[in-house]
């Protein structure tokens, strides 16, 4: 059987030495997949998006793309490798316009920058209409657009998205949520961290609760929204009633 | 709250150089009289220029920072080394003309600049030294490198062979020599190339990326370490030359560079701390208050007033001239 596209073996990692947060958890990603990882604040979500991404050092376990061990790799590399990546906070170069930013995302192929802002713009009109304006200016919503934007730029097979939908409005939730359909249909398959549970298992083919740093629980996102121990202990009774 | 990082190695400085010069002010006469339209004019002329001196080391030192949130102390050396290099090509058994010593003195900051990265600053940040162990680091680099000038060059100050004394020529009411207005051109035009750089090469809007937010720009494909070593190289070259400059200009001595720094680093603050063009207007406002303030006040304490002028503008502005504010939420 062929490996998935994205592979997280026995991660151990940690930003304090002798402090793991992740101990020994890990996680799969098919080619045009979307894969949620929930669970409570401090269970290691966000740590395991920049372990896989090349921003926090593996102790020990693997990081694999395509059957090739990119564990501990710098993020610029990965980005040349077709991985895209949206940080939870100071997603946007505040300093920079929308289209430097944009730019921006076209780096390491600077040639493919106006077929690629076509293709953004398209998914995200708003950005057309604020070319000029510099990021440090927009809402947060506005920047969750515009860092999505900018991840895509490099046409990338893999989007990590770092709870995409953190202090948002109810409003800018559902685009975010009907954005990453929208991707996913375009064939880049998503690694989606979410706070927001509920809504990440309702779009999500598979997902991954995370519980201090290991595998808690993992099954589909339809499964795990009905499942009576995940709905205990990490949605909240009312979901239930949903 | 970045402005208040620079502002305690700032009131650090500023102690250290104006204690003796307020102390050497005690009993300077105060100058007044005709012509004081002339005079300030001449002033403003003066300082337009000498802000350019400090704007062409200032923007490494802004860059520097904007890309690593390094306060680099030593900075004030790379001009000390730059002007001192050129000053042995050109008085020195070589005997060069000054405009190629300066060329290789530009070549020297660059290089010491890339070296210092390669081989100090970037081993340290990947060991995971903290930001104030790095500042203190550059105190005693800048100190070891100043004696090190100290035991070669000595205390005697120095001139260059060439453009030493010159009869300047009249522009209506003010006077300025073809040296100073050489060197004031050619500062006018790096400036305009670095900004050139910044707003429309790639490496240019890598390094406002990097400056901007440098995980990001990791995460975008940009290789940092590349972007922060071309900094250095670009700062330690500029260094170099706004050295030279001064050099020629003033005199030579061991410490000019760290005389320097303090209004380096206030021209960053009240441009906007992390904004090399923040630098290069914050700079020019430094070097007109400090040259302007003469006409009232003792030469020596001109730095003074232009730290007053630092102080007053972020009590209105606390960003800084050209520094924004970003929205939150």
């Amino acid at each position: 059987m062929d490996e998935p596209l994205l592979v997280a073996d026995e991660i151990v990692a940690g930003y304090v030495t002798g402090v793991d947060v992740l101990r020994g958890c890990g996680a799969e990603l098919g080619a045009g997949e979307i894969v949620g990882v929930i669970g409570p604040n401090g269970a290691g979500k966000s740590t395991l998006v920049k372990a896989m991404f090349g921003l926090l050092r593996v102790r020990t376990g693997s990081v694999r793309l395509r059957g090739e061990d990119v564990t501990n790799k710098p993020a610029h590399e990965l980005v040349s490798r077709g991985i895209g990546y949206v940080p939870q906070r100071q997603n946007v170069f505040p300093t920079l316009t929308v289209e430097e930013n944009l730019r921006m995302g076209t780096y390491l192929r600077p040639k493919q920058f106006a077929s690629r802002t076509e293709f953004v713009e398209e998914l995200f009109p708003l950005l057309a209409k604020r070319r000029q304006q510099k990021a440090g200016s927009m809402s947060g919503g506005e920047r969750q657009m515009l860092a999505m934007g900018r991840a895509l730029m490099m046409e990338p097979e893999v989007l990590l998205l770092d709870e995409p939908s953190a202090g948002l409005s109810p409003a800018y939730q559902d685009q975010v949520f009907a954005r990453v359909k929208e991707i996913n249909s375009t064939g880049v398959a998503i690694f989606m961290v979410e706070q927001n549970a509920r809504r990440c298992l309702q779009i999500c083919d598979r997902a991954y609760v995370l519980d201090q740093g290991t595998n808690a629980y993992t099954g589909t996102g339809t499964n795990l929204l009905h499942d009576e121990k995940v709905i205990e202990l990490y949605l909240g009774t009312l979901a239930r009633v949903r | 709250m970045r402005n208040f990082r620079l502002l305690v190695p700032l009131l650090a400085v500023l102690f250290v150089v104006l204690a003796p010069s307020v102390a050497a002010a005690q009993g300077d006469e105060v100058v007044t009289g005709p012509g004081f339209i002339d005079r300030a004019l001449q002033s403003l002329l003066d300082g337009i220029q000498f802000g350019a001196i400090i704007a062409i080391t200032a923007v490494g030192l802004s860059l520097v920072f904007g890309t690593t949130h390094l306060i680099n102390f030593a900075h004030g050396e790379l001009v000390t080394i730059g002007a001192v290099v050129a000053f042995f090509l050109n008085v020195g058994g070589l005997g060069l003309h000054i405009i190629p010593a300066a060329l290789i003195a530009v070549v020297v900051g660059a290089v010491l600049g890339g070296l210092l990265q390669l081989g100090l600053w970037s081993p340290l940040r990947r060991r995971g030294t903290g930001m104030i162990n790095m500042f203190i680091i550059t105190i005693g680099l800048s100190l070891l490198l100043r004696h090190v000038v100290l035991v070669i060059f000595g205390t005697r100050p120095q001139s260059y062979r060439e453009y030493d004394i010159q009869r300047a020529f009249d522009l209506g009411p003010v006077g300025i020599t073809p040296r100073d207005l050489a060197i004031f051109s050619i500062s006018l035009l790096v400036l305009l190339g670095v900004a050139f750089m910044l707003q429309k090469t790639r490496i240019g809007t890598a390094i406002r990326a990097v400056s901007s937010n440098r995980e990001l720009a990791e995460a975008s494909g940009i290789d940092v370490q590349r972007v922060v070593l071309v900094v250095w190289v670009l700062g330690g070259g500029l260094a170099a030359l706004g050295g030279v400059f001064f050099g020629l200009t003033e005199i030579i001595t061991w410490d000019m560079g760290f005389r320097l720094l303090l209004l380096m680093f206030a021209g960053i603050i009240l441009g906007g701390l992390g904004s090399p063009y923040g630098a290069m207007v914050g700079s020019f406002v430094i070097g007109i208050v400090a040259q302007m303030s003469s006409l009232w006040f003792p030469i020596d304490l001109q730095n003074a007033w232009a730290l007053l002028a630092l102080i007053l503008v972020l009590l209105i502005r606390p960003q800084g001239i050209l520094g924004q504010r970003e929205r939150v939420g």
